[in-house]
């Protein structure tokens, strides 16, 4: 069986929101939306044992939000201490203002950024860039399987895909069984003699890198 | 949630091992800016304030790999890792009272961003900064240890603490026979040389 990777969507208006999720749905991903940040964060809590998202795509600003008991900050400041292992991109109209920018960093020191100015396409389009990735040898299908290209052999496990989300970045997993996962990816990356390798940083901190052979092409960046 | 409990929480100062560079600043400016100057993936901002510095330092482990500041002053609990650890320091106008001698002060932000720059390409003799974490070596061998970490961006200067300090990069170096160890250089600072300089001495 697998299980489709969540998404998680923190989006004040409803219109916004609804093409979101309709995008990741049509990539195959579970996303979990919601309108408000007191909503974002009981997702995230409901789900916490279940659910560790592969993205999470927060708007700063929440005017919209039916519910302004939680701030944008507030779900940050979460992700970025129970699920680091999740990129995040956060958007917002005033992503220039150097006090937004600390705000922002201040909440989730790893945050990627992107300004609502250029549209939702604009967005999209990056999305897309981290999740159809070609990393070497290996390329995301349908956010749930990882693919050999040359032998077009697949890897299932969710950590094998937010690995390839991340590179070339390290990602730090949040428990031993998630750790065996990886090890097991290593492993069938061996097994196929991929030009992708795992190395091991300690405290369960892994990342993807690609061995460049001569004439080959270089690494995909996102 | 109150407000005091929100600016406990904020996730800058959430413990983690990833290399990090502290900046430590009135109002974030500079942290911005040190944000957009460090290749992705090679190390963390933290984006401090005077009295938030100390704690966020302290979720930085085993400690920052560097700490940047502007028109701050430098609490004790700050200036004790600071005298006591192998961190690079980058200070933008008048160093204030507390910091090591080898701090770097810079009278222009450009100047400061491009020290940071070139400490995050570091090579030295091959070795390099790996993502995130740790140094690769020549022939690829991932090395762990933030004080290794800290030799690489700080060569060719090094750092005014106790020779003990080194003692476990030195032995990682010679078994990897990496050809180059920590020394006390002409300032009395522990500073890479290559290991054939000291066979020829």
């Amino acid at each position: 069986m697998r299980a489709n990777p969540e998404v998680l969507i923190l989006e004040d208006d409803a219109e916004t929101l609804e093409e979101l999720q309709g995008h990741f749905t049509r990539k195959r991903f579970h996303p979990l939306g919601a309108r408000s940040a007191a909503r974002a964060l009981s997702l995230l809590e409901n789900n916490r044992y279940s659910s560790r998202p592969v993205l999470a795509i927060i708007d700063w600003d929440l005017g919209k939000a039916p519910d302004r008991s939680a701030s944008s900050g507030d779900v940050l400041s979460r992700l970025a201490r129970e699920l680091r292992e999740c990129p995040v991109i956060v958007y917002s109209q005033n992503i220039d203002a150097f006090n937004v920018r600390s705000q922002i960093q201040r909440s989730h020191p790893s945050a990627l950024l992107h300004d609502k100015r250029d549209g939702d396409a604009s967005l999209l389009e990056r999305i897309d860039r981290m999740l159809d990735r070609t990393v070497g040898d290996l390329r995301i299908h349908d956010g749930t399987v990882v693919v050999h290209l040359p032998t077009l052999d697949q890897h299932h496990h969710r950590e094998a895909i937010r690995l390839v989300v991340h590179h070339p970045d390290v990602v730090t997993f949040h428990s031993d069984t998630a750790t065996k996962a990886v090890r097991r990816f290593g492993e069938w990356l061996q097994s196929h003699s991929s030009a992708v390798r795992l190395v091991s940083h300690g405290n369960r901190k892994y990342r993807l890198s690609v061995t460049v052979s001569e004439g080959a092409a270089p690494e995909n960046d996102a | 949630m109150g407000v005091t409990d929100a600016a406990r929480m904020l996730g800058v100062r959430a413990p983690d091992r990833s290399r990090a560079i502290l900046v430590v600043t009135v109002d974030g400016e500079l942290a911005v800016a040190v944000h957009d100057t460090a290749p992705r993936g090679m190390a963390v901002i933290r984006d401090a304030r005077t009295d938030d510095a100390a704690a966020i330092a302290g979720a930085c482990l085993p400690w920052p790999w560097m700490v940047v500041g502007s028109t701050v002053s430098v609490t004790p609990a700050l200036a004790t890792i600071l005298r006591a650890r192998p961190v690079l320091i980058f200070w933008l106008g008048a160093a204030p009272d507390g910091l090591p001698s080898h701090a770097r002060v810079f009278t222009r932000p450009a100047a400061l961003l491009e020290a940071v720059r070139r400490a995050c390409d570091a090579n030295v003799g091959g070795m390099r900064l790996a993502p995130g974490s740790g140094v690769e070596l020549r022939d690829g061998t991932l090395l762990r240890g933030a004080t290794l970490e800290s030799l690489v961006a700080a060569y060719p200067d090094g750092f005014a603490l106790p020779t003990r300090a080194f003692r476990a990069v030195a032995e990682a170096l010679a078994r990897h026979d990496a050809g180059w160890t920590p020394e006390r250089d002409r300032d009395a600072r522990m500073a890479l040389v290559p290991s054939s300089t000291l066979v020829r001495q």
